[in-house]
């Protein structure tokens, strides 16, 4: 069984008289340890695609299922828990919050679970390791590069342990010696840590780094292919 | 880090604009704790007033005297244990300046009535046998550096001397009183001395012990029956209330100190919630992304709600704890006619304000960010 399933999924937008079909019966299966790449043209639906397999949003038509569970059956709040412990996300522009040290925002996430304070410090303090990031712990974002803060935000996303990762278009923002070190990061996290990965990108080459790649055109899946 | 440091990290990431709205709500919040303790005298008295005790003015006026003869008249009533009488002096002991309170009393009985106040018996003895004796509270004395023994001169536009020139007072002692610090002290001397150059034989008030409290109101309204629709009717109240109307000639202090805390509490409600508001819009996306990580709709307004009642709460605690120790350091220092009194219940009034006033500034964000529609905020920003 495919650990994310999009069954005949639709999403329309309602925007006062005018509504835009964003997506329109699209299926998709994606299997556990997979790492795949969303492409395809600006409002082709590739962050939609994003935000429902997130729990972000819910289809019009059609059933989202992830790890056997269908979304749509979550009470918002039981969504948000299952979102806290099902899955990462990975946004273009970072999204740290600002106030908070990088050891800080990490630790974020783990104010849901019931770890104590220490043990969230050791956790976050590991996940910053993993990103290569553990001597800017006490780093407020302002004070990091593109880079670096996009690594803490992948630290963000693996801290609570999710089997999937959601990143939209995670290395837009950055330069390309910056963009192919998230990239291979987040190969490793693919490869080693046994990461299902989701990635939005308009770029072939981070496409590269992928498993697979799934190519959107007007809200239908006009190609799916592994990554030779 | 916790969450109540998460809260602390959310709170301060604009330190200046948090630290001045804060010192915005603690300056009214000591306001509050200052003002209250003013009013909180002029709305329940003294409380070393004591409720056994019943004062007996004209029905009219207090600058209105009572014939001396009443006081035989009320002392035959049932009830009445003591009596004695004042009137108002207004001596000034130094030209120019405003004067003090000062009394002409009888020494023979004020102090059976007053039995709160301390006098040396020596000192005393040498009052009620001395006909142009004064006993002066110890506040005057140090106020004006007086010695024992000293002759003070006095000057009263009440009672202006018909020989020219001030009357001139022998300082036989110092009196205090048991309830330190919340009494209406005054430097007191003869009636006699009075009665000697102005011979009018009627007193500015009177005051009587009774035998129980409980009876305070029936005895008054009694006193007040034999009195009336005579030429020199009377009213009768216990001393607090009596305190109570006298300081309402002021003007109503309890309204002008409610107007003034209404309107400086609705500019911190404008003030607080305007940078609530503002500290909200910017972070949406934040807010947007916790939503993402997994937080709950009404976890995240909580967050909002509980950083508005931190930042009121704390502002309180700080306004209160200045305003409690300035109260508690100036009120045995404060004039006679400008009392103030630190009552406990006025911190828990204010707290609860704080905590009203967090609720009510939090509400609107809070609600806001319930709604927060994850989706649409990352798109937005």
């Amino acid at each position: 069984m495919s650990l994310v399933s999009l069954q005949s999924v639709s999403k329309t937008y309602t925007k006062g008289r005018e509504r835009v079909d964003v997506l329109s019966d699209l299926s998709l299966d994606i299997e556990k340890n997979d790492f795949v790449a969303l492409m395809g043209p600006s409002g082709s639906g590739k962050t939609t695609v994003l935000n429902l397999i997130g729990g972000l949003d819910h289809p019009t038509l059609g059933e989202v299922v992830v790890d056997g569970a269908s979304l749509r059956s979550l009470s918002p709040s039981k969504l948000a828990r299952w979102r806290s412990q099902n899955i990462g996300f990975v946004f273009q522009f970072y999204n740290l919050l600002p106030a908070l040290t990088a050891q800080r925002n990490v630790e974020l996430p783990l104010l849901l679970t019931k770890l104590r304070g220490k043990a969230r410090k050791t956790n976050a303090l590991t996940a910053l390791d993993i990103v290569g990031l553990a001597d800017r712990s006490k780093h407020k974002p302002s004070q990091l590069s593109g880079g670096q803060q996009q690594r803490v935000a992948i630290a963000r996303a693996i801290v609570a342990d999710p089997a999937i990762l959601v990143c939209d278009e995670p290395t837009g923002d950055l330069d390309r010696a910056n963009a192919e070190e998230i990239l291979d990061l987040l190969q490793t996290l693919n490869q080693k840590h046994e990461k299902t990965i989701v990635m939005v990108t308009h770029d072939p080459k981070a496409a590269d780094h992928a498993k697979t790649t799934v190519y959107l055109d007007k809200g239908q899946l006009s190609v799916q292919e592994p990554v030779s | 880090m916790g969450r109540i440091q998460f809260l602390l990290r959310c709170m301060f990431r604009h330190k200046l604009r948090t630290t001045l709205t804060m010192l915005s709500l603690v300056t009214a919040f000591l306001l509050f704790v200052m003002l209250r303790s003013v009013a909180v005298v002029f709305e329940t008295g003294w409380v070393s007033f004591e409720e056994v005790r019943l004062t007996t003015q004209s029905k009219y006026s207090m600058i209105e005297l009572l014939p001396l003869s009443h006081q035989d008249t009320i002392l035959s009533i049932d009830g009445v244990v003591d009596i004695t009488h004042a009137s108002w002096f207004g001596g000034v002991f130094v030209e120019g300046e405003t004067g003090d309170a000062s009394f002409a009393i009888d020494p023979e009985t004020y102090f059976d009535v007053f039995s709160e106040y301390v006098v040396d018996p020596e000192q005393l003895e040498e009052f009620k046998a001395t006909r142009t004796a004064a006993l002066a509270p110890e506040s005057l004395i140090d106020k004006y550096g007086w010695e024992i023994g000293q002759k003070i001169p006095v000057i009263s536009p009440i009672f202006p001397n018909p020989a020219g020139g001030p009357f001139v007072f022998d300082l036989v002692g110092s009196y205090s009183s048991t309830n330190e610090g919340n009494d209406f002290l005054a430097f007191l001397f003869h009636y006699e001395y009075l009665t000697d150059t102005f011979a009018f034989g009627r007193v500015g008030w009177y005051m009587l012990t009774i035998d129980d409290p409980e009876r305070a109101d029936e005895i008054a309204r009694e006193i007040d029956k034999r009195f009336e629709n005579s030429s020199d009717e009377t009213r009768s109240m216990t001393e607090s209330e009596s305190f109570r109307q006298f300081a309402s000639q002021i003007g109503d202090i309890s309204l002008m100190v409610t107007g003034i805390l209404s309107a400086v509490f609705f500019t911190m409600i404008l003030l607080t919630a305007n940078t609530m508001v503002q500290g909200y819009r910017e972070r949406i996306p934040e807010l947007a992304v916790m939503k993402t990580l997994g937080f709950s709709n009404s976890s995240v307004s909580a967050y909002i709600l509980a950083e508005a009642m931190l930042m009121c709460s704390l502002s309180a605690a700080i306004g209160i704890g200045i305003g409690t120790l300035v109260v508690l350091g100036v009120q045995e220092y404060m004039p006679p006619m400008i009392p103030i009194y630190f009552d406990p219940v006025t911190c828990i009034w204010a707290g609860a304000i704080a905590v009203g006033l967090g609720v009510f500034v939090g509400s609107a964000p809070a609600i806001n960010a319930n709604r927060l529609v994850i989706v649409d905020a990352l798109h937005a920003h």
